[in-house]
């Protein structure tokens, strides 16, 4: 009887890795297939608007401004809401759209806006946020925009974020591969680190 | 059948297959979730505030009564992990193990999370409202005097809200209550120096002989007196003190002593006295009223009552006179027995002759603001609130911060007594032994979450007001901290006066600041003077100068002969203080369950501690259940053998064996306070927690005791790091 239950289980599972494998070997590092699912948020929050070009009607707002904490921690965060408001109680123009009610009605309510997490990496993988900022933003100069676009893509032609990258492992250490100049002026390279613990530990 | 073939082995090599090749298939998955959870901002917050990394606020401690300064690292308004708080002068920075426990009592999933009714033998869920309400009323519908207020230790605004609602009741019926407090050694130093809680200065002393005091353990405040005694140990000048522990049980103080001396159950007095003498006869100059008492304690007769070696008592005077100041402690070994009060007289008179009195045995600062100043409890208490309800005279009981259902020997029938009181109100975080006979339980917040301000009984330089403040929010809407429970009871009694504050908070903040020139903040405004306060989590004030009296007398002094051998029951109980559970009040949290004994290392359970000579005569061995009988009642609980223990003595910790309380607490060993006997200190009528008289059957089983020593004493790998060698081989010429 178990001899039968025993095998039973060791088929489905062989039939389960091959049918996955055989999904994920076909999958090159970006393609239209590693756009994740779109992702309904409590308000549609416009990345355009705020971050976008001002020739298409954007605000040009540095990606730090709100995500303050992507330099300091390892997570980027969500910006408390006092931050929203802190800007839009003077913005007049704006403040009877429907977005922007539900957002004061939040802040009126002193409730936390249920925003749902776009870029959801496992509980064993541990990214860290300031030290690429730190890196790529401070150390090399890049542009903001393009440092956080490697992983986010292009948000400021987005409304409501969604994910870009596959942000699979194999797609972190494609990059860690690469050799990057220390910093901006220097000639000598380095690349990121490959040891397993500085993501899982 | 299913249940035959296929056993648990079988499954889980099943399982284990087909585990591996799913995670086979998992390789190059990304398993990326999007918009599955929530990630939820702060509304408002602090620039300082930052996502993933902690940031600290400072609080005190209320897992005993050392009233130590804790920081509470907090994140994502979460508390994680409280720290020491290096601004109070109590633990500069440092924690003990109970303390760190504390997270323990806030997150616990046993905590009381709306005020209960009873309901027959069920507790029915009501709102704050009604409950204070049915307070209000029954208050209302009794005498003054017949209501009474039992608590454990209290001090600072809590305690100056309590006066007052007792005293807007009419009834000056508040009993304070401690089980394991040094009650006894209190009224013995207020007769000696005049002063209940003198200041040890254990760094200035060159040699300590502490009579069963276990500071390093669980004696006041532990942490304080651990690194008064690394200073010691280590002293500026390069000097090692030496410290001798005189105790018929091994404390983990004990256990750290250059020369641990098991004596007799009750004749540390004999000792001290025998020591005064022998320092007389050595040339140091005594009182003649003191000589003339001591000149019969000669060695020969102090050796043959105490079973300590004339050896021994001559190396100890010579070692006292020698190096001075010395620090004499009597310790709660000491002071547990009918005349508790001779013994600790006798040690302080020891004190005296040696002339530690102003150098290690010092003043402490008076408190400035006296309604705030802390009332230490005492068991005194207990069994004049148990008297009075066994005369009906109780009729309406509060009781905060005390749980004498289980601290009450059995033979005191307070259980019984109990429900004579028509209405109980009881104030708890876990339906704990009291909480179950209460008609109202009243939820209340954890340490962790509420407010308050503490004065350490023991303080250890000037006088400080300890800040208790909120960590984090609420976990659950439906408790209340003591603070605003008083203040809402008051409300009922005083409107005019209290209607002014919305709630505790806003009471204590207006209390502090309008006080604040008191508080050391004369020069800054109202807001500064706050801030500063909450951030640095204490207020150091100054305190007013006390004398301390250094007359010694043998005035009154009374040291009986030792016992009488009691054939029917031959063993003295010691109920220990441990470390970790103290009167068993934090028994519910499972770090203190887990952390091992300091010298049995057992964990999870209680035990009977035997000297091997005790063991090997009624041929038991480790492991072995005995049933543990006194004159008022028996338990059973496994056998440790160990030699740190007087062979006519056996200890039993406290703090186990709760029937009630919460799921890591209830079934867990046995409680030792319900065999004690009725015996009482002659001259405090305090319950002599040490006076009981035993007799050790075997129970017939025999279990693997669970501890993280190993076999034999533990495997030390050949390494011979702690080698055992016999008492008769080692050279005492070199030793103390």
């Amino acid at each position: 009887m178990y001899c039968f239950l025993r095998l039973s289980v060791l088929l489905v599972g062989l039939i389960a890795s091959a049918g996955s494998y055989a999904v994920n070997a076909v999958q090159p590092l970006t393609t239209a297939d590693d756009l994740g699912p779109k992702v309904e948020q409590p308000i549609e929050f416009p990345h355009d608007r705020h971050a976008g070009d001002a020739a298409k009607g954007g605000m040009q707002i540095n990606c730090m401004y709100c995500h303050t904490y992507a330099r300091r921690s390892i997570v980027a965060g969500i910006p408390p809401l006092q931050k929203c408001i802190g800007c839009h109680q003077s913005i007049e123009s704006v403040r009877e759209t429907p977005r922007i009610k539900k957002l004061f009605e939040y802040w009126e309510a002193k409730k936390a806006v249920p925003w749902k997490k776009v870029h959801d990496l496992p509980d064993f993988v541990r990214f860290n946020h300031e030290r690429h900022i730190q890196r790529f933003v401070f150390a090399q100069n890049k542009p903001v925009q393009e440092a956080c676009g490697y992983c986010h893509g292009d948000v400021k032609t987005m409304t409501v974020a969604r994910r870009q990258k596959p942000l699979s492992m194999g797609w972190c250490v494609s990059c860690h591969q690469k050799d990057h100049p220390v910093d901006a002026t220097s000639t000598k390279t380095t690349h990121g680190p490959n040891d397993c613990w500085q993501c899982h530990k | 059948m299913i249940e035959n073939s296929f056993n648990r082995r079988d499954f889980l090599k099943v399982l284990g297959w087909g585990g591996a090749t799913v995670a086979l298939s998992g390789c190059g998955n990304t398993s990326v979730e999007d918009g599955k959870e929530f990630v939820t901002s702060y509304v408002q917050t602090a620039d300082y505030i930052i996502p993933s990394i902690g940031t600290y606020f400072n609080s005190t401690c209320a897992q005993c009564d050392a009233g130590c300064g804790i920081m509470g690292r907090v994140r994502e308004g979460r508390v994680l992990k409280l720290e020491g708080n290096p601004k109070s002068s109590i633990n500069n920075g440092k924690m003990c193990g109970l303390g760190q426990a504390g997270v323990q009592a806030h997150y616990n999933p046993d905590r009381i999370r709306e005020p209960l009714l009873r309901n027959g033998d069920k507790g029915e869920a009501i709102t704050w409202e009604k409950a204070l309400g049915l307070i209000n009323e029954k208050v209302g519908g009794v005498k003054a005097e017949n209501v009474a207020f039992l608590t454990g230790g209290v001090s600072g605004h809590v305690k100056a809200l309590l006066k007052n609602y007792l005293d807007a009741l009419g009834s000056g019926h508040h009993y304070v209550y401690e089980a394991v407090a040094p009650s006894i050694m209190r009224a013995a130093n207020k007769k000696a120096y005049g002063i209940e809680m003198p200041r040890l200065r254990l760094d200035k002393a060159k040699v300590i002989v502490s009579f069963g005091a276990d500071f390093l353990g669980a004696w006041i405040s532990p942490v304080h007196f651990s690194q008064q005694y690394a200073r010691f140990r280590k002293a500026d000048n390069g000097e090692r003190g030496v410290l001798v522990q005189v105790e018929s049980k091994m404390t983990l103080t004990g256990a750290n002593a250059d020369r641990w001396l098991a004596i007799r159950p009750g004749t540390e007095g004999i000792l001290a006295l025998g020591l005064i003498n022998s320092l007389a006869a050595a040339g140091l100059s005594v009182p003649g009223d003191v000589a003339a008492a001591v000149k019969d304690y000669t060695a020969d007769r102090v050796s043959k009552d105490t079973g300590v070696s004339n050896e021994h008592i001559g190396k100890l005077a010579a070692l006292l006179k020698e190096r001075s100041p010395s620090l004499i402690i009597a310790g709660s070994a000491a002071e547990g027995y009918a005349h508790g009060s001779q013994n600790a007289t006798a040690i302080a008179l020891l004190n005296q002759v040696l002339g530690n009195v102003g150098k290690t045995v010092e003043a402490p600062s008076g408190v400035p603001f006296p309604q705030m100043a802390p009332t230490p409890g005492n068991r005194f208490a207990l069994q004049a609130l148990n008297d009075n309800m066994a005369q009906d005279k109780v009729k309406v009981l509060f009781s905060y911060g005390a749980n004498p259902v289980f601290t009450a020997p059995a033979s005191m029938k307070l259980k019984e007594n109990l429900k004579k009181v028509p209405f109980k109100v009881v104030f708890a975080h876990y339906m704990d032994e009291t909480a179950v006979e209460a008609d109202l339980v009243l939820p209340l917040d954890s340490a962790l979450e509420d407010w308050a301000t503490a004065m350490p009984e023991y303080i250890a330089e000037g006088a400080q007001l300890s800040i208790q403040q909120p960590l984090m929010e609420k976990l659950y809407p439906g408790t209340l901290g003591m603070g605003d429970i008083l203040l809402a009871l008051l409300k009922q009694r005083r409107p005019d006066e209290y209607k002014g504050y919305e709630d505790f908070y806003s009471y204590l903040r207006s209390a502090m600041v309008s006080n604040k020139g008191a508080l050391g903040g004369a020069n800054e405004d109202d807001d500064t003077f706050w801030d500063t306060a909450l951030s640095r989590g204490v207020v150091k004030l100054v305190g007013t100068p006390v004398n301390i009296s250094s007359n010694a007398s043998a005035k009154g002094l009374v040291v009986p002969a030792p016992f009488v051998e009691d054939s029917a029951y031959p063993l003295h109980l010691i109920p220990a203080v441990s470390a970790s559970l103290r009167d068993g009040r934090n028994a519910n949290e499972p770090w203190l369950q887990e952390s091992p004994d300091p010298l049995t290392t057992i964990v999870w359970d209680s035990w009977v501690e035997m000297h091997p000579k005790t063991a090997a005569k009624l041929g038991i061995v480790e492991g072995d259940i005995v049933e543990v009988a006194s004159k008022s009642g028996a338990i059973k609980a496994q056998v440790y053998v160990f030699t740190g223990i007087h062979p006519d003595v056996i200890s039993v910790p406290l703090g186990y064996g709760h029937e009630a309380m919460g799921r890591y607490a209830k079934g867990i060993g046995v409680n030792a306070f319900k065999i004690l006997d009725p015996v009482f200190d002659k001259e405090t009528g305090e319950l002599a927690m040490h006076e009981t008289r035993v007799k050790v059957t075997k129970a017939g089983q025999r279990v693997i005791i669970v501890k993280d020593e190993g076999p034999a004493g533990g495997n030390q790998m050949g390494r011979k790091i702690a080698v055992r060698m016999s008492s008769s081989k080692v050279n005492l010429s070199e030793e103390v």
